[in-house]
């Protein structure tokens, strides 16, 4: 990623209400829309799930200049997700609905720059969770 | 590389250009398809096929989001690309999927490319067996050119050139041969470099126009990527580090390396 992109990503970021998690709670409304099927995969308790969420959020910014240890983080969550039943074309909607919170969050104020940015940073992200539910489960 | 960008725009007459035929392409894209990367993303793959085939099956096809949406991801007539942006996102992943599938098997005729910012694929011919190794990525940068007449913009040539210079420097991908490298190259003590970036820059006022060429000298000199850049001079370093980052990135995407996988210092 280049320094122009990580600034889009950190700006956006920056733009959401600080401690605030009804953005992220929207986010997961937005994804059981458009992909039902995963609902039954969040088993705990959706409120800690936002605050879990909106921490991994918060850590992806902080790292954006350490493409190895991000690899290696998202391939971990790539396994995790392995383990829940997640498949790759469930990846999808969960790019949409990342793009759309922010859309409906900051409006305006969400350039098209900063949705290049989440769109190259997702295909990036959403990828090496893909690695790493391959190296967890080689035969599927 | 040899290539030659044979996309489906390309042919005047609609048809398939030199040696490239439909028949080659798709039984390339089965390929493409069948393998670990794209058997289990069945959307992805949908989404491969819709634009190869409208590609090759239109002389100058139009694809749009709204048609994709339809039919790959099975939205409704009133789907709104505003408020959902799964087929954007989806692009993305998949110019990704296929950066990582000729790295891991490097075509021996053809290439699908889908340029970033449309979704109707280039077919790139590639002469058989010159399939390059990530480890040919070689470039040599030569000092960018002001074509003004005002000899103080050369320092502003000199400048964008160190600031391209270092900014792919960082990128362990790259072997990137500055000006002051080419006498010893020329000497013959090291390999020569497989590509040559040329830039030259116009001024009139504050705005200024960089035409850049990168070329395969292997290739016999053939041009790999071209592209024009337009900026207004506020501030002269952070216009030149701005230019320079967005032709790093253009390169990279020219040179099909994934961005994701360099190691940035920044």
């Amino acid at each position: 990623m280049d320094s122009i992109t990580i600034r889009h990503l950190r700006e956006s970021v920056a733009l959401l209400p600080t401690g605030d998690l009804a953005p992220v709670s929207e986010f997961y409304r937005r994804l059981f829309e458009l992909a039902p099927e995963v609902r039954p995969m969040f088993t705990r308790e959706m409120d800690l799930q936002a605050k879990k969420f909106s921490d991994m959020l918060a850590w992806v910014i902080a790292h954006l200049e350490h493409p190895h240890e991000l690899c290696q983080e998202m391939r971990a969550l790539g396994a995790r997700h392995n383990d829940y039943g997640v498949k790759v074309d469930q990846y999808g909607p969960l790019g949409s609905a990342l793009i759309w919170m922010f859309q409906r969050t900051l409006g305006e104020r969400f350039t098209p720059e900063m949705e290049d940015a989440w769109l190259e940073f997702y295909a990036f992200a959403s990828f090496e969770m893909e690695r790493g539910s391959r190296e967890a489960a080689p035969s599927r | 590389m040899r290539t030659a960008r044979l996309g489906a725009k390309l042919s005047e007459s609609g048809g398939y250009p030199l040696s490239l035929s439909t028949a080659v392409v798709n039984q390339h894209l089965d390929q493409a398809l069948n393998s670990p990367l794209f058997r289990n993303a069945e959307r992805q793959s949908r989404f491969l096929r819709f634009v190869v085939d409208a590609a090759l099956q239109t002389p100058q096809p139009t694809v749009k989001e709204f048609d994709i949406a339809i039919a790959v991801y099975d939205r409704r007539a009133d789907y709104d690309p505003r408020t959902d942006p799964i087929v954007r996102v989806e692009a993305a992943r998949l110019r990704a999927r296929l950066r990582e599938y000729y790295e891991v098997t490097p075509p021996d005729r053809v290439r699908i490319d889908i340029p970033k910012g449309r979704y109707v694929p280039s077919f790139i011919q590639v002469e058989a067996g010159t399939a390059p190794g990530v480890s040919d990525l070689s470039i040599l940068v030569p000092s960018f050119r002001s074509l003004s007449p005002d000899p103080g913009d050369q320092s502003f040539c000199d400048g964008l050139t160190e600031e391209v210079v270092h900014k792919l420097a960082q990128d362990h991908r790259l072997r990137v041969v500055p000006q002051s490298a080419a006498t010893w190259l020329e000497q013959g003590k090291a390999t020569p470099p497989r590509y040559l970036l040329e830039a030259s820059v116009r001024r009139a006022g504050a705005e200024i126009r960089v035409t850049l060429h990168l070329m395969e000298l292997t290739g016999g000199g053939a041009m790999h990527f071209s592209n024009i850049y337009h900026a207004t001079i506020n501030d002269i370093f952070a216009t030149q580090e701005r230019l320079a980052e967005q032709i790093r990135g253009d390169l990279i995407e020219a040179l099909h390396i994934s961005n994701a996988g360099s190691e940035s210092i920044h």
